[in-house]
């Protein structure tokens, strides 16, 4: 297993030298990013047992703040960045004092979380002002690293873009999987397995729902600056309620019981669509299947499922 | 366990290599990148039907014609489903995997903006004929050579806005509601007419409605406590359809400027007063009296094999699709060549196309193209006036 | 304006009865099955096509189109518990994805079926009423009264006959019903036909007043969800309320405050009611 992984992680980090091909390049690019996105939704909902309607809002929102104090303040992306993980942690903060302080069961969570979702992305599309509304907004600013002894490196053009979003993928899933192998991530699952046992043990359940919450939705922010920097502009519809379905479905394909497993999921569903060339209302159809067939004969995704077969083999 | 894996990846790796359409030899590439599902789709729908039957059609005659040469066209019209995320990979597989250089679409001016920088790169090397709405502020722009816009923008001096402008001013109008999508077009539209309405002495009440509302009774009864003489509604079928039936039981009888089919119209026909549409044309009149248009749905129903002739899509014909595939036909054969693509542009911009419409090009690339305004009356008495574009 | 008031409640109300019979419809599944299920507002789409279609394709009266139309939505809705949600009774998080991806399939046969060209019907009845300079359609006011009456005899239902008193048991305590000898899997089948049917039912209504296209399904949805939760998951009437309550708030939400954030009202006033009473208005814990 472990030299499997290593074989894939040398397959990964070579794939630029392999091929010249823009199109997987930029198919693994998104893949990276909203990979970001998935396992950060993951945290909330296959670790801790929340369902969230409200990632896809968080990714929008944190795209928009990335951006826009960048254009306003003349500030790096990574400053941007943060200064948006900030406005996405307050929000969720908020939101989850109020969804978890009044004791919430798990589908009045989603319905409530959905409902600030939407509430926020109408406010998105209407405050012309800042946001330009359904317009959305053009740009071209791009993120920098800082590199020692070659001094900032732009990140612009395919190979970079990949390695970038490579790296950053990389790095949050091993961030979240310190916090998923401390004691905290074991606080984590026991509310996932059950919250009433675990609040019984002396486990101060809201205060582990909220951090979930926050750090989860922090993540999905800084999938949105990169996301946006990656395309060149914003749009109200990164806040749509699809957006977080497609997460959901990228979180079940690829398994919600490890940190890294809504990866595969990402890459599912960010390349079928170009590897299959379907009649359009038939992949409607294929993706609601896969759905329904997901939940009812492989529940714990293709990483999970793969892990049993494994164990069985 | 392993192997499957390992099986998987190199699948993968494969079809990403092969996922394109094998194309002949010396052929004509184009793409054409359109959302065939999701929101807005009927915009796309008609575009990539009207492009597959214009192609069938050219390569059925043996191809286009250039320097004693036919060449056959080959057409990849994947789906973007909406999504720019989609479109921008879709055409980089066009310009880099495939080498198309003549693209049609996108419609949807989110997918537009996620791939014009992109495009941006390959100007010079590239044609596009993109319809967005939000292509519109960029067309003659530096960086922009590659982009063409097929739609006549409405309030240019040829453009019908200021055709139905001038109209609304002479019948008197001064109070004119505008009820309108909160969405890119919806927001273009109402800031070009803004200044327009002004300038003729009118006085406008903005109120917005997201795409999926159904009932629009709060905002219609607001509106007809203000006595608007005229409602400039939404522009699409699936709102109009309710707002005019709505509109029409508190009272509200003129529209204008009205886009979509002439369906909510027929339906309401007893309770409205006057509605007066742009429509870029009236296919069901149309098949009576010209015999290309009848000629032109005679072929679509053999060619998509379908019983009913989609009528009220029809008219979103005049964008990116069929005539302007003839049309770069005809351009690559007057500048004798299928890969010089300034040498095309330059002729694209110089002729005069009598297709299904009348179309040519403004010098930054803006479409200018025959317009048919339909007035219909209480009762359904219908009057269709033909806007021709002053021949160059 | 207080013509513009009394108008928006009364259309409030009639636009609620509507949400309300949706969330009828989730009250009572999610109380009995166990799961919410999110396909009903695509049962509702259903029924307002197949509405549409036997009216205009094949000529039927609406009053027998919208029987038939309830009949072949309850044996839909009968097909996917016994086929999906079964899998899934005890299971609410996973009963509400598979439920989405049927969502999903069924928008895509419709979409098939009939294209996403708006449709739309002619009205059962037309023609409006005036009273007092507020106009209120016939339609609308035929359909309000009619969801009424069916929310009314539901209730009786429920209440006076075996089957329904089974029902509540049931979803007071499963264990105890089934000792007492109610065949509780014949009852969430029962149930979920019959929370198909409804939905059938507003699909016709909706028809009747709107124009069509494939993607209705979700909004009444999300809006019998709001109703149902308002209301609070196991009041049967109060979830005729709840609808009632979202439709006022948009429609009075609408006529001070701008038409382009209509959806947040009723989503606001959930929110809120939520926060001081998580079992709704009229629900029980």
């Amino acid at each position: 297993m472990r030299v499997l992984l290593l074989v894939l992680c040398g397959a990964v980090a070579l794939v630029p030298a392999l091929t010249a091909n823009n199109v997987v390049l930029s198919v693994l690019t998104f893949t990276f990013i909203l990979g970001i996105l998935a396992v950060s939704f993951n945290l909330i909902y296959g670790i801790t047992g929340q369902l969230t309607l409200f990632h896809a809002a968080a990714f929008g929102v944190g795209a928009y703040a990335t951006h826009l104090s960048m254009a306003h303040w003349s500030i790096s992306f990574w400053l941007g960045s943060a200064f948006a993980m900030g406005c996405v942690a307050v929000v969720s903060l908020l939101l989850g004092i109020v969804c978890f302080r009044f004791r919430l069961k798990e589908f009045y969570f989603a319905v409530v979380t959905l409902a600030f979702a939407e509430m926020i992305r109408l406010v998105v599309m209407n405050w012309h002002g800042l946001t330009n509304g359904s317009l959305g907004i053009n740009f071209n600013l791009k993120p920098s690293v800082g590199v020692p002894g070659v001094g900032a490196l732009v990140i612009e053009g395919p190979v970079r873009w990949y390695y970038f979003s490579l790296a950053c993928v990389v790095v949050i899933v091993l961030a979240y999987q310190l916090v998923v192998n401390s004691w905290i991530g074991n606080a984590f699952k026991a509310i996932r397995l059950n919250e009433d046992v675990a609040a019984s043990l002396g486990l101060n359940a809201f205060r582990y729902k909220l951090l979930s919450f926050v750090l989860g939705s922090m993540g999905a922010s800084f999938a949105g600056g990169l996301y946006s920097h990656y395309m060149g502009f914003v749009d109200p519809h990164l806040l749509d309620i699809n957006q977080s379905l497609a997460i959901l479905s990228m979180a079940l394909i690829g398994g919600t019981g490890s940190v890294a497993a809504p990866v595969v999921g990402a890459l599912v569903v960010t390349a079928l669509p170009h590897l299959i060339d379907l009649n359009a209302e038939w992949r409607l159809l294929i993706y609601g299947l896969i759905l329904i067939l997901t939940i009812l004969l492989m529940p714990q995704g293709i990483v999970g499922s793969l892990q049993r077969l494994r164990k069985h083999a | 366990m392993r192997k499957s894996l390992l099986n998987f990846l190199a699948s993968a790796a494969l079809s990403f290599g092969l996922a394109s359409p094998v194309a002949a030899q010396d052929a004509i590439k184009i793409g054409q990148i359109e959302a065939q599902t999701g929101p807005s789709s009927y915009l796309g729908f008609m575009a990539t039907q009207g492009a597959k039957l214009a192609v069938h059609q050219i390569n059925q005659a043996g191809g286009v014609e250039v320097g004693g040469k036919k060449y056959p066209i080959d057409l990849d019209s994947p789906d973007t489903q909406g999504s720019p995320q989609q479109g921008l990979i879709q055409l980089k597989k066009m310009l880099e995997q495939d080498h198309r250089k003549y693209i049609f679409g996108p419609t949807l001016s989110n997918v537009f903006n996620g791939v014009r920088e992109y495009a941006r790169g390959y100007d010079g090397k590239l044609l596009m004929f993109a319809p967005a709405t939000a292509a519109h502020p960029e067309l003659g722009k530096p960086g922009y050579g590659f982009l063409l816009r097929p739609v006549l923008f409405d309030t240019a001096p040829e453009g019908f806005g200021t055709y139905m402008v001038e109209m609304l001013r002479s019948k008197g109008a001064k109070k004119v509601a505008i009820l309108m999508q909160n969405d890119a077009f919806g927001r273009f539209a109402v800031d070009i007419y803004k200044d327009s309405f002004a300038k003729a002495g009118i006085e406008i009440q903005t109120h917005w409605f997201e795409a999926s509302t159904k009932d629009y009774s709060a905002v219609l009864a607001r509106i007809a406590a203000w006595k608007p003489d005229y409602l400039f509604p939404g522009y699409t079928d699936a709102a109009l359809y309710d707002i005019v039936q709505q509109a029409t039981q508190l009272g509200l009888t003129k529209f204008w400027l009205v886009r979509g089919s002439l369906g909510p119209a027929i339906r309401n026909k007893a309770s409205i007063d006057e509605y007066i549409a742009y429509m870029p044309k009236y296919f069901e009149e149309a098949e009576k009296v010209d015999s290309k248009v009848a000629k032109f749905i005679k072929d679509y129903k053999d060619f998509f094999k379908v019983k009913d002739f989609p009528y009220e899509l029809a008219p979103l014909l005049f964008m990116a699709s069929y005539d302007h595939v003839f049309m770069l036909a005809e351009a690559m054969k007057r500048a004798g060549s299928i890969n010089d693509v300034a040498a095309i542009k330059k002729e694209l911009l110089s002729m005069t196309y009598d297709g299904l419409w009348v179309q040519k090009f403004d010098p930054v690339g803006g479409g200018i193209h025959s317009y048919e305004i339909a007035e219909m009356r209480r009762g359904g008495a219908l009057k269709m006036t033909l806007v021709k574009p002053a021949s160059k | 304006m207080m013509q513009l008031i009394a108008g928006q409640l009364i259309n409030g109300i009639i636009v609620g009865s509507l949400y309300g019979i949706i969330a009828l419809a989730v009250s009572l599944t999610s109380g009995i099955t166990g799961v919410v299920n999110f396909a009903l507002g695509a049962f509702m789409l259903v029924g307002a096509y197949l509405t549409w279609h036997l009216n205009e394709t094949y000529g039927v009266a609406f009053p027998f189109a919208v029987i038939l139309v309830m009949g072949v939505v309850a044996l839909i809705g009968l097909v996917a518990d016994v086929l999906l949600f079964r899998h899934t009774r005890n299971n609410l998080i996973n009963g509400l994805i598979v439920s989405i991806g049927l969502v999903s399939v069924i928008v895509a046969l419709v979409h098939m079926t009939w294209t996403s060209t708006p449709q739309n019907m002619q009205p059962f009845v037309t023609g409006v009423f005036t009273v007092g300079g507020v106009i209120v359609p016939k339609m609308k006011l035929l359909m309000g009264v009619v969801l009424i009456l069916i929310v009314s005899m539901t209730y009786l239902g429920l209440t006076r006959t075996w089957m329904g008193r089974a029902a509540y048991a049931y979803a007071q305590n499963p264990e105890a019903a089934a000792l007492m000898g109610v065949a509780t899997g014949r009852l969430q089948v029962g149930v979920a036909a019959f929370g198909a049917a409804l939905c059938g039912l507003a699909g016709s209504m909706y028809a009747t007043l709107y124009s069509l296209t494939p993607d209705i399904g979700a909004l009444y949805m999300l809006k019998g969800v709001e109703g149902a939760l308002l209301a609070g998951i196991g009041s049967v009437i109060g979830a005729l309320f709840g609808g009632i309550l979202i439709g006022v708030a948009e429609g009075l939400g609408s006529v001070f405050l701008p038409l382009a954030f209509n959806d947040a009202y009723g989503l606001l006033m959930l929110v809120l009611v939520l926060l001081f009473r998580p079992a709704g208005l009229f629900g029980r814990r």
